[in-house]
């Protein structure tokens, strides 16, 4: 079986050439931009220490981000992806590969858990660093160092899109690995006796829901070797067409299995619909109360519960 | 004619396999089980997915004994799902709708089955005339949540 | 015997476990083993167990419902063992409910239902 490429920003992100071109437009990057930039390299390669360095002192300066950096050898190999990180503004080359390289460093500080607003009190710091070195380099003429650092500001905020992005898309996936858990949580199935299984519905089902209902009923009785499974909808405001079709086919999913279901806390009014509706439920046992349903569930493993004065000869010790 | 939705953006990985005796239907079956389950496809939706390729090539098998089965890759942008194509130049179903509304066939042979197939993906898409053959596309997308 | 199915016998009762990917050649063969030990033995319950078959279409599900129903001719009574649940579940959802077919947990409360089954048609 060949090797399946799994997902990557890249994908999630949309960031095709298409997207790719929409987003340089957007931040207005030109072609004389790019041409400033690949003309600035020798000004980039002359000062990317000094800028990195006073980055750096801001973020360990304040004793928050300070913590992301605990020892020398972590501070030693950042400030040298950092160093990269600047010359890579002035590559010229905008491209995909530009693009994914960016996310990495987006998604590498996104994992050890940055928070936005360090990332960016840093870009702000970034460029007023970078300002003050093209008004050096310009030697005084404000106007070129002007042009030269808004060339550089579109590519910062540029690449400032693509970390957010990253971030976002890092809190989705972890969104929705709790919608994951909320959903298991919802369906929870009770061992109510050896062999007996017990579902109270609770709530508006829809068509998302009852699929993950039958699937986690199917799947306990299976894991339990339950004889019984008793489903009690008295907490579900709405039993019309769909929810009883939904129903009648996890409890026929339930049959096929080798086991029984119960369906309890059918209201009056409930009755009254799936009769009128001409609901198929005859084939399967009912009952009003949940304790009736788990009385014959009783009956059906073969046990019943009897009052303890029921016994002759006394009590036990 | 209906065609595959518009928003599936292109395969980037597809798996070809001819349809021309009936041991090809457990091919076609294996590969897309195996595929959703690297995807990790939750089981339930992998015996849906692989049931439906299994109802669908045998139907090429049965109607036209000869077809071509494509298995891909899909993203929407946000999920990834598994695609399955077929073609075949088989017969063509006559009464498209009629195939699609019905329920299993009680006889022995002609259950298209095609009503309970589209119950078990997210996408269907079939294209159908008589001596033209038949093409059916389906979709499952991998639940997020 | 031919087929790869293997088919045992425990007391009064045949059981066939099926653990390959079904198609026509080994469906036949095992349909046809199936009653040919029924003649032989004389069994009066047969069980299916289905517990290794991840996929169970609609074809396999007739082909099922046909044994059951073939072994019922010769008067042998037929419990499909070991559904697994995602199987159930596609089945329903496709709206393929089986009827007329009986089924079990396992095989334990397959022999069970068997041994019931034989006690009850004795008073007969």
């Amino acid at each position: 079986m060949q090797q399946v490429r799994h997902p990557d920003y890249m994908e999630i992100l949309k960031l095709n050439d298409e997207e790719l071109h929409r987003r340089l437009a957007f931040f207005e990057v030109t072609e004389e931009d790019v041409a400033r930039l690949t003309g600035l390299k020798s000004f980039a390669e002359r000062w990317t220490h000094d800028i990195t360095e006073g980055l750096y002192e801001l973020i360990m300066g304040q004793p928050e981000s300070r913590a992301f950096f605990p020892d020398q050898a972590t501070l030693a190999r950042v400030k040298k992806l950092q160093n990269a990180y600047f010359l890579g503004l002035f590559s010229g080359k905008y491209d995909l590969n530009y693009v994914r390289d960016r996310l990495r460093v987006g998604m590498a500080h996104e994992r050890i858990g940055m928070p936005p607003k360090l990332y960016l009190g840093a870009y702000r710091r970034y460029l007023a660093l970078i300002h003050a070195r093209l008004l050096e380099h310009f030697k005084g003429n404000a106007s070129e160092a002007a042009k030269a650092l808004e060339s550089i500001r579109k590519v910062i905020f540029f690449d400032m899109a693509l970390a957010i992005d990253t971030y976002i898309a890092a809190y989705l996936e972890t969104m929705t690995r709790h919608q994951a858990a909320i959903r298991e949580l919802s369906t929870p199935v009770i061992k109510v006796h050896d062999r007996i299984l017990l579902l109270p519905i609770v709530g508006t089902v829809d068509t998302q829901r009852a699929h993950q209902i039958m699937d986690t009923v199917l799947l306990q009785v299976v894991e339990q070797q339950a004889k019984v499974m008793i489903l009690d909808i008295a907490g579900v405001p709405v039993v019309d067409t769909k929810v009883a079709d939904h129903i009648l086919k996890t409890t026929a999913a339930v049959q096929l299995l080798g086991a029984q279901t119960i369906l309890t806390g059918i209201s009056a009014s409930v009755a009254r619909t799936v009769v009128q509706l001409g609901l198929e439920i005859t084939r399967m046992y009912t009952r009003s109360k949940l304790s009736e349903g788990i009385e014959l569930a009783l009956t059906i493993v073969g046990k019943k519960i009897t009052s303890k004065q029921d016994h002759t000869g006394g009590e036990r010790n | 004619m209906i065609s595959p939705s518009g928003n599936a953006q292109d395969s980037t990985q597809t798996w070809e396999i001819r349809i021309d005796k009936e041991a090809d239907i457990v091919a076609v079956r294996q590969q897309v089980r195996e595929l959703a389950k690297e995807l990790r496809f939750d089981q339930f939706a992998v015996a849906a997915l692989t049931t439906a390729a299994s109802e669908l090539s045998r139907n090429v098998w049965v109607h036209a004994q000869k077809g071509v089965a494509r298995v891909s890759v899909v993203w929407n942008g946000r999920k990834v799902g598994v695609e399955l194509e077929l073609v075949d130049q088989g017969p063509g179903i006559a009464n498209l709708e009629r195939a699609l509304a019905g329920g299993f066939s009680t006889s022995k042979s002609l259950g298209l089955g095609l009503s309970g197939t589209k119950r078990l993906v997210d996408e269907f898409h079939i294209e159908s005339e008589p001596g033209r053959g038949t093409k059916v596309v389906i979709r499952k997308w991998k639940k997020e949540f | 015997m031919a087929g790869p199915i293997p088919i045992l016998k425990i007391g009064p009762t045949l059981l066939a476990t099926i653990q390959l990917e079904l198609h026509d050649t080994v469906v036949d063969s095992f349909q046809t083993d199936v009653l040919e030990e029924i003649e032989k033995t004389g069994a009066s319950g047969l069980i299916i167990d289905i517990s290794a078959l991840e996929t169970v279409d609609s074809y396999v599900a007739r082909m099922l419902a046909n044994t059951a129903k073939m072994a019922k001719l010769m008067g042998t009574e037929t419990v499909i063992v070991g559904m697994r649940p995602e199987v159930a579940a596609t089945l329903v959802r496709m709206g393929y409910f089986m009827e007329g077919i009986t089924t079990a947990l396992s095989l334990e409360e397959g022999l069970q239902l068997q041994r019931q089954r034989s006690d009850a048609g004795d008073t007969e």
